[in-house]
């Protein structure tokens, strides 16, 4: 066979070259040493993955005692190539002086690139360890702060990691 | 591919005449069978109209354009150069570290940047350890192609396990955002050496395992061997590149005919088929040209690992890509083949155009060409032989 369109019979074979046992055989034998190996998958949902700290999960804003450490710069909205993250900037009594009064991430958009955590000046918007994303519906993967935001506590491991890994 | 009007008159039968897509007319004997887009063995959504005589296949169409996610397009719509890269990552996304390892490469010839040596070496080890990944996707499926489903979950039990490497070192599993245009995104972690010193050692015992399982077995070998015969100059005349050519016999391979990177200082031999169990550019040869560049691929790892010098991984990376008017070419070898970027700058923040060559789509175009006049079931392993990701080939 091939591209000049002859077709080329295959050698005539006994029967028991037919059967392949030999071939069979050899494969089982190795299958069947792998049965007494430690298994290597998971049982999900019952056992989950547990990724490390490095791991890049959904965007996540970090706060410190209730106030969100971000400044509203409008970074984070600018460097994402997937047009996911909106920012409304307003201004607050505190030392920041700014505050968003809005900030959406668009998990359908989102491609987890991790541009956003990278660019922001004050590490406030972070990947998070988490993966399991559903949604029933477009607006509902629109996260907003309250979806958002994570404490400093809580997003310890990460936190670490950037400060090690940067 | 066909505009939208051959298509739909394509199988509207006046009487006495079927018409193919590409507007040749049925015999009577002769059939119309399609394959895909849901198909498991097109790898993707890819759809073939086949032409069969019988069990003969007369003429093979590949339509393609269903995975078609603007990738150039968007290019040029980003507010800057590095965030072409997650989109560069999405065409291959089997071996997305060396998609973007080809982008960073043209671009940082395009602005005349020398990246430390540091990062070259991690750039190879990555780059490697992602053609492993990648060839091992390549055999595993082509196992179940041919009807061996343990094989495929061994490569995939030992490419997730280099998937650990990336996420210790990256974050992520299979879409990286890692290679960035004058350097890394992050340095290795400390431990990462190590681990993936251990994974050379313990993989190498199981390259055999796998051959004695799969590339060695008979009824493998019946399946594969005159297959699909792929001869020299065919795959000259259309452009085949990486795994495809070189089991065709033609000795060539960018890492060495057009070097970029460090892959010079390191001793590998680049593989061709030699027609051990039929004719030289069969199925089994491009199967066999897979397995030994994984082994060549462990070889400059080892080797690379044990010369990586100390350096700043970002010490290089530009505040802001703002390159002179111009343009430029430049190709790299990805697991598939030739990956060429061509950038074009009008001197400002973004692309003006970006054109991707994608070793996968051209490979595609020689399907046709060897798949006449084979059996309709050795269609299912030419196709896996090609091995095609959709999403390049669509980009
Ligand atoms: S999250 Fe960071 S980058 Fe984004 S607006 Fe807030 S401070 Fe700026
Ligand atoms: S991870 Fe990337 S895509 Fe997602 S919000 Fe951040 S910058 Fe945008």
């Amino acid at each position: 066979m091939g591209s000049n369109g002859k077709i080329i019979r295959k050698k005539d074979l006994n029967i028991w070259q037919k059967a392949y046992l030999t071939e069979i055989f050899k494969g089982l034998r190795l299958t069947i040493s792998q049965i007494f190996k430690p298994k290597f998958t998971y049982l999900y949902p019952e056992v989950r993955f547990k990724p490390q700290p490095s791991f890049r999960g959904r965007p996540v804003l970090v706060h410190e005692n209730g106030t969100e450490r971000c400044v509203a710069c409008g970074l984070c909205s600018r460097v994402c190539p997937a047009l996911a993250i909106e920012v409304q900037a307003s201004e607050t009594e505190l030392e920041k002086e700014r505050y968003p009064i809005k900030f959406e991430i668009n998990m359908v958009r989102c491609i987890f690139c991790g541009f956003c955590e990278e660019v922001c000046p004050e590490e406030a918007i972070i990947m998070s360890n988490e993966y399991e994303l559903v949604f029933t519906s477009q607006e509902e993967a629109i996260f907003g702060k309250e979806r958002l935001l994570k404490s400093t506590e809580e997003m310890k491991d990460r936190l670490e990691f950037l400060r090690a890994h940067r | 591919m066909n505009g939208s009007k051959t298509l739909l008159t394509s199988y509207v039968s006046q009487p006495g005449e079927i018409k193919t897509s590409s507007g040749k007319t049925l015999r009577t004997d002769e059939m119309i069978i399609n394959m895909g887009p849901q198909h498991p063995s097109t790898h993707g959504v890819l759809r073939l109209e086949i032409v069969v005589d019988g069990e003969i296949i007369v003429d093979v169409i590949p339509h393609i354009g269903y995975l078609h996610r603007c990738f150039e397009k968007h290019a040029e719509h980003m507010t800057n150069y590095q965030q072409v890269i997650p989109y560069a990552d999405r065409m291959d996304y089997v071996a997305a570290m060396n998609m973007e390892q080809g982008y960073a490469v043209a671009m940082e010839r395009m602005l005349k940047i020398e990246v430390p040596e540091r990062v070259e070496y991690i750039r190879v080890i990555m780059a490697e350890l992602q053609r492993i990944a990648s060839h091992l996707v390549a055999v595993g499926t082509f196992g179940i192609d041919a009807g061996a489903f343990t094989p495929f979950l061994y490569a995939f039990h030992d490419r997730e396990r280099i998937l650990d490497l990336f996420e210790m070192t990256c974050g992520a599993r299979l879409l990286y955002n890692y290679i960035w245009v004058g350097g890394l995104s992050h340095d290795l972690p400390p431990q990462f050496i190590d681990k993936a010193k251990e994974f050379c050692k313990y993989y190498r015992p199981r390259i055999k395992e796998f051959n004695d399982l799969l590339t060695y077995n008979e009824i493998f070998v019946k399946r594969t061997a005159n297959v699909g015969v792929l001869p020299k100059d065919v795959a000259i005349n259309y452009a085949c590149s990486g795994p495809m050519l070189r089991a065709s016999g033609v000795n060539w391979d960018l890492r060495r005919d057009d070097p970029y990177s460090v892959y010079d200082r390191f001793e590998w031999e680049p593989q061709v088929g030699k027609g051990e169990m039929g004719t030289v550019g069969d199925t089994w040869d491009r199967h066999i040209v897979r397995m030994r560049e994984i082994e060549q691929s462990v070889n400059i790892i080892e080797q690379a690992l044990a010369g990586i010098p100390e350096g700043n991984v970002q010490a290089a990376i530009p505040k802001r890509i703002r390159p002179e008017r111009g343009e430029i070419y430049a190709r790299t070898e990805a697991p598939r083949g030739e990956i060429g970027y061509y950038i074009v700058s009008d001197g400002s923040t973004t692309p003006f155009r970006v054109k991707a060559r994608s070793p996968a789509f051209v490979n595609l175009s020689v399907l046709p060409e060897i798949s006449r006049g084979a059996m309709l079931a050795d269609l299912v392993l030419i196709a896996a032989g090609v091995d095609i990701v959709l999403g390049e080939v669509d980009r």
